[in-house]
């Protein structure tokens, strides 16, 4: 490593510039935060001192949502939907870590929905949640034709996925996790392969079954890697867009609004006036979560 | 032995559970995309397997969404110029992480990963102001510049990463033979390095032709500049979907990024998993 004058600085300078248009963005969203400006015209804007997040904190009737409803929904979609991501990549890590016969076509064939344009996953989705012709709710009549089951459970088929609020959200938490598990699976998979063989072979020594080796050896190796891994998916999965717009826009009834939704309804499609300023304080509110999130993940990271 | 059999069995039915989930969409697509439409409604429940193929759909397809050439090629160019620019960017800068002792490198390195978390949606308010105020919405450009601002930190990461464990003599000799840093880089750096700056490259060209549908949402109005997310987004959001020919164009446009993830899986797999663990 040597020093080289003004020579690095200079070689710095687009990483420079990027890291600089992120700064200005982040300053410009808390400066707009304070205006009211909207995007038909965002040249012209008017102070309105801490009015936008005023907005943001008036619940004028239960059908407007305001800013509790969207953090409590990020929430519990945050929560529900990481820790699922973790157990099945868990799931599918462990298979992978076994040798069987086809361990490289499943290793491919694990990896490959990661490529496919979450925009475009999320058409499929909605394909396979189609109350008509969709996947599921064939598979499901398919089965109700040979068991009987749905039909002797009073369950009329088909079921609607997508039109009301829980089952919606539902719906969309699990699209949002299938997104997640190829990432989650290969991480742990490196981390699986990074176990020193050692371990295992004491605990086989002492008489550990599969399963106390998981619990004793497996699982407390590994936790620093879940640990880094869920706070890397908090980040992701709280600024998830894609699968919701395309799949319910935010509805029915708001049940889907998460807080990444709620910016693009009050930025740019519900407000023709002023939408633009409410929809930075918004972000403004967005970015200090997530950048919360950030220094823990980044605090765990200097450690490991 | 018999307890083997049971393991392996275990094995086999929890990873087709696993891919019943991952492949249940991609299935249906194939399914219906390959099938023709009448055969496909005709049976209730519908069929889980083929009775006809068929390549009809692929045909079909571009009747329906007329326009589908038009936003392939889009999707290429924004993908292209996000790739270009955040190598070009990712490749100097990279060097310099990697090679020079200077003050602020450990607060850069900090905002590289930072930034790397960092997703358009959380910027695209004063993204979409500043290019209105700078006339670029509904240009390539507002995508491009926009899509490589978040795609540029990961560049750079892995191209340090993956530089520092270069051997540095070559450099070095040619430091003595006179060679200025532009040649280095170029002559010595860029080739040594080809395999990173591909993986990064392709890295930034599958999120750029497809995974910032956002962006594309807010600075495109325009048929004509749509990327294919975009364009076909609107088509499916129209009342009657089609639903054979959306899924041949879905399959179609998503061939395209999966063929080059397919192509540098490996690396690419390693890089993102290792910068999240990493940093």
């Amino acid at each position: 490593m040597k020093e080289g004058g003004l020579k690095p600085y200079l070689l710095i300078l687009p990483l420079a510039f990027v890291l600089a248009f992120i700064t200005y963005s982040m300053a410009e969203t808390i400066y707009l935060s304070f205006f009211e400006v909207s995007y038909l015209n965002p040249f012209y804007k008017k102070f309105v001192g801490l009015g936008n997040y005023l907005w943001l904190f008036t619940h004028p009737s239960p059908t407007r949502p305001y800013i509790l409803d969207w953090l409590t929904r990020s929430l519990i979609w945050v929560a529900s939907s990481v820790s699922v991501k973790v157990l099945i990549g868990l799931g599918g890590a462990l298979i992978l870590n076994e040798e069987f016969k086809g361990r490289g076509i499943f290793r491919a064939l694990t990896v490959a929905p990661w490529a496919i344009p979450w925009a475009m996953a999320a058409m499929m989705w909605a394909w396979v949640y189609n109350n008509q012709y969709g996947i599921l709710d064939s598979i499901l009549m398919h089965i109700d034709k040979y068991t009987g089951l749905f039909k002797a459970l009073g369950i009329k088929l088909p079921l609607a996925f997508i039109g009301l609020p829980l089952p919606s959200f539902i719906s969309c938490l699990i699209a949002d996790i299938w997104a997640g598990v190829p990432f989650m699976t290969m991480v742990f998979l490196a981390g699986l392969q990074a176990i020193p063989q050692e371990l295992y072979d004491a605990a086989m020594i002492d008489g550990a079954s599969s399963f106390q080796k998981f619990r004793h050896v497996t699982l407390p190796q590994l936790s620093p890697i879940i640990m880094v891994a869920s706070l890397f998916s908090i980040v992701w999965t709280f600024n998830s867009f894609d699968f919701i717009w395309i799949l319910t826009q935010g509805g029915p009834l708001h049940a889907t609004e998460t807080l990444p939704i709620a910016i693009y309804n009050v930025a740019f499609r519900w407000l023709r006036v002023g939408g633009l300023g409410k929809g930075a304080a918004l972000s403004v509110i967005q970015i200090a979560i997530v950048s919360t999130v950030i220094y823990f993940y980044m605090k765990l990271l200097r450690r490991g | 032995m018999r307890r083997s059999y049971l393991r392996s069995a275990l094995i086999y039915l929890s990873a087709l559970l696993f891919l019943f989930y991952l492949h249940l969409p991609t299935y249906q697509m194939l399914l219906t995309a390959l099938q023709p439409w009448d055969e496909f409604i005709k049976h209730v429940p519908p069929l889980l397997y083929p009775s006809h193929i068929t390549l009809i759909n692929f045909i079909n397809m571009f009747k329906v969404v007329p326009e589908l050439p038009t936003y392939l090629m889009n999707s290429f160019i924004y993908g292209t110029g996000v790739g270009l620019l955040s190598i070009l960017a990712a490749i100097p800068s990279s060097y310099s992480l990697a090679r020079f002792k200077f003050k602020g490198k450990e607060a850069i390195l900090a905002l590289i990963i930072y930034a790397n978390m960092l997703s358009p949606i959380m910027l695209i308010v004063p993204i979409y102001r500043f290019m209105r105020v700078l006339n670029l919405v509904n240009t390539y450009y507002s995508v491009i510049l926009a899509g490589s601002i978040f795609t540029t930190p990961f560049c750079t990461w892995l191209l340090t990463s993956y530089l520092r464990g270069l051997p540095r003599e070559i450099e070095e000799a040619a430091m003595i033979d006179g060679c200025s840093t532009s040649k280095i880089i170029l002559h010595i750096v860029i080739p040594l390095s080809a395999p990173a700056i591909v993986t990064s490259f392709i890295y930034a060209f599958i999120t750029g032709w497809s995974q910032q549908f956002i962006l594309a949402l807010v600075l495109i109005q325009r048929d004509e500049l749509m990327p294919v997310t975009q364009g076909l987004y609107m088509f499916f959001a129209r009342s009657s979907v089609r639903w054979a020919e959306l899924m041949s164009a879905i399959l179609v446009s998503t061939l395209i990024p999966l063929a080059m993830f397919m192509v540098v899986q490996k690396s690419l797999v390693r890089g993102l998993t290792a910068g999240a663990l990493k940093g």
